[in-house]
């Protein structure tokens, strides 16, 4: 695709204090499998009486998609597109419980309405009375990538700007049933140690992350999103011609990336993948897993810390201490995810 | 110059027929698909009807040449037998020579199936083999165990809009095709019937005991359905490379929103309004270029008059032919927008208007009422689908005879 695409506000909503923005925070540490988000005072985004019917990832969503709209000095986006692995487990859990509780009577609605994935996309809307194109995709590790996909053809075909974003969380019963089917480690780490743990599984993690995106850069913008690609279940041999056909697409070589943001989270199972990177030992390769954990919609923790990095000229050193030589220059990053082997993708993302 | 998109294949099965051929046969006949539930264990068995596909989930892995394998759900084994029948139907044997997108839709994902064992899978006490079901808690599992089989090799994701899901599906891969990313794309969706959505449903007092009676002025609310339906979708260039048969154009869409209410539309049908004006107006249309518009048409209480009121808005005193298929097919959620294209692409094929069933009294608020007869050698040209959903999610696909 030809069109340009640049961050013009985010906020992020994390298991790291990510959400006013400062990098200068320290890492926050926890000891067992399961991150949990750092969450703001919804009050000052919510008001009391909606913030009373709503659940986490909700509240979560809608205060994430409002601040990032706050950054960025719009009040009512083009376009709203999002994509989440598992929309609100916490209302999923309740209304399949509660079917069985009250043996299908005499039901409350709210867990069902508020368990349809777009639901955040609706209160967005209905929030800042946006009446514009409105988007919500549900595909694992291309989930958000496909939301920003949207996004870009959206300013390819004239939006003026799109808010696109990302949330998932993570319930104890959900890390339970997950741990069944081995994507959670079975000895408890640190997630300061993860990467000290190479074994079965990776940890778990959450998080609702959001940006403006608009087709012009101005003296605001954090970033440009330079390329997307995605791959689904690709060979080694596939993953090995694909990566350098996806920078020469954008003009570039391995010697021009200045950072590669990995997925790498210690798991054994899919770690082979990442071998991939090895042309990329001219500059650090940064994990970046210890600070949000593992889930579907990760990718836009990656692009947010990579915006972010872009923009400030700095990588927080208290969040990457596995960093030994800061790179000469901060241009071009390339970011390489994938969700358990299944979903892969590449992202490069650029300095204004 | 953006590519035209063509509509070269149609697969599908509801609980009026099997494929596409036994829908049209049924649509004919004005049998409708509404009964009682045969597969699903709930209280309500013999209190509401629904509109269910008449086969075990056993037979539906047969018919979709997976028997005896495991994984697959009823939502993938509906949406496989759809796929294969659009894949063959398009005269695709193998995808290989062609870069083949699949853009899928579903509501909630394998839950006809999870929701069974969840509190298994939940109890750390439990041991079984129902932990193969885990992986189909959510909805990507449909796509790519769907995606898997056939061998598809573009670019792929799962949409979630509620009620309008399929006819986004349909919208995205259109685009995709326009922006150049790709040539060929599948859309569409599939839905089984829960316990859990009947439940939602029927919580929120949506749900009639009776047949639904879109647009009737004694309509209580809808009946669920299920099925699946598959659309290919072609950029010009590729349907003259291998010389294929255009079916129909899809030359318009569009996607709104209310911002409104979380359930409800506003009472005017702003955005069913606009959605339809705008999916009009991108296809070089006027009110007047529209021969049928098949409805969104749930027969809840406010979907018709929402919906109702921005026809009227948008056709004035020439309200074209319209009708909700929906009491021949259940409201099939993730999968009505998917079926419905297919309807209005039957429609233009055959020149033939669906009639509304169980229609009998105009509604107070609207001086408009749907056809209520089948019309056979009816001039149909260009057909407005429309797909309306929670999240105030509105979206209406302009579908057109292909003149060249």
């Amino acid at each position: 695709m030809k069109g340009k695409c640049y961050i013009q506000g985010m906020a992020a909503i994390t298991p790291q204090h990510t959400f006013e923005g400062d990098l200068t925070q320290p890492m926050a540490m926890t000891h067992g499998n399961m991150l949990s988000c750092v969450e703001p005072d919804y009050r000052s985004f919510i008001a009391p009486n909606s913030l009373r019917r709503m659940t986490r990832v909700l509240k979560m969503g809608l205060a994430a998609s409002l601040k990032c709209l706050q950054d960025s000095g719009i009040a009512i986006p083009g376009a709203i597109v999002t994509g989440t692995g598992k929309g609100s487990l916490q209302d999923t859990e309740r209304f399949i419980k509660e079917i069985r509780d009250y043996e299908e009577k005499a039901l409350n609605p709210t867990p069902f309405i508020q368990s349809t994935y777009n639901a955040v996309n609706g209160l967005i809307a209905l929030q800042q009375k946006c009446t514009q194109y409105n988007n919500t995709f549900v595909h694992r590790g291309f989930s958000f990538e496909h939301a920003l996909l949207d996004s870009m053809l959206l300013l390819h075909e004239g939006t003026a700007d799109v808010l696109a974003g990302a949330f998932d969380e993570i319930t104890p019963e959900h890390f339970f049933i997950k741990s069944r089917i081995g994507l959670w480690k079975k000895e408890t780490v640190s997630n300061d140690k993860l990467y000290e743990h190479v074994s079965p599984g990776t940890i778990s993690g959450e998080g609702a992350i959001f940006f403006l995106l608009a087709p012009s850069a101005t003296a605001q913008s954090y970033a440009q999103i330079g390329g997307l690609e995605m791959l689904y279940k690709p060979s080694s041999e596939k993953l090995k011609t694909a990566l350098p056909q996806f920078l020469q697409q954008h003009g570039l070589q391995a010697t021009d990336i200045d950072l590669v943001l990995t997925g790498a989270n210690a798991d054994s199972n899919h770690d082979h993948y990442y071998q991939v990177l090895n042309d990329y030992t001219h500059c650090p390769q940064l994990p970046f897993k210890h600070l949000s954990g593992d889930y579907e919609t990760v990718g836009a923790f990656a692009l947010w810390l990579a915006a972010q990095i872009l923009k400030q000229q700095q990588i927080p050193s208290q969040w990457f201490p596995m960093l030994q030589q800061p790179p000469v220059k901060l241009r071009n990053i390339l970011i390489y995810n994938h969700f358990f082997g299944e979903q892969h993708t590449f992202m490069l993302v650029q300095a204004i | 110059m953006a590519e035209r998109v063509f509509i070269t294949g149609l697969g599908m099965i509801t609980a009026i027929g099997d494929n596409v051929a036994d829908n049209l046969l049924s649509l004919r006949a004005q049998k409708s698909g509404l009964d009682f539930t045969r597969q699903l264990d709930t209280i309500y068995k013999e209190v509401l009807p629904v509109a269910e596909v008449k086969h075990t989930t056993p037979a539906l892995s047969e018919m979709a040449g997976v028997a005896g394998k495991e994984g697959y759900t009823r939502t993938t084994l509906l949406g496989l037998i759809a796929m294969q029948e659009a894949l063959q139907h398009a005269g695709l044997s193998s995808l290989e020579d062609e870069s083949t997108g699949f853009i899928n839709a579903s509501t909630v994902g394998g839950m006809c199936d999870t929701e069974n064992v969840y509190f298994d899978i939940a109890d750390p006490a439990k041991r079984g083999d129902f932990i193969k079901y885990i992986d189909t808690l959510d909805c990507a599992d449909c796509t790519q165990q769907i995606a898997d089989v056939v061998g598809i090799n573009g670019p792929m994701t799962t949409i979630s809009t509620a009620c309008s899901s399929s006819a986004n599906a349909l919208m995205y891969g259109a685009r995709l095709i326009k922006a150049g990313l790709v040539r060929r794309v599948i859309c569409g969706g599939t839905e089984a019937l829960t316990r859990f959505t009947l439940n939602g449903f029927n919580s929120l007092k949506n749900i009639d005991k009776r047949p639904c009676r879109p647009f009737d002025n004694d309509r209580n609310g809808l009946n669920l359905g299920e099925g699946a339906a598959y659309l290919v979708l072609e950029s010009e260039s590729l349907v003259k490379e291998r010389n294929a048969t255009v079916l129909a154009t899809l030359d318009g869409y569009a996607n709104t929103n209310e911002a409104f209410h979380p359930t409800a539309p506003s009472p005017d049908g702003d955005g069913a309004y606009a959605a339809m004006k705008t999916a009009m107006e991108m296809g070089g249309c006027t009110p007047a270029d529209i021969q049928y518009v098949n409805v969104h048409g749930t027969a809840t209480l406010s979907n018709d008059v929402a919906e109702g009121m921005a026809l009227q808005r948008l056709f004035g005193e020439n309200v074209p032919k319209f009708s909700s298929t929906k009491p021949f097919t259940g409201h099939a959620l993730a999968a009505a927008g998917g079926i419905e294209a297919i309807y209005a692409v039957l429609a233009i094929s055959h020149q033939i208007i669906f009639p509304n069933l169980h229609f009998k009294e105009k509604m107070q608020e609207l001086n408009i009422t749907p056809e209520t007869q089948l019309l056979e050698q009816y001039p149909v040209r260009h057909v407005l689908s429309n797909s309306f959903g929670f999240g105030g999610n509105n979206a209406s696909l302009l579908i057109s005879k292909y003149e060249g």
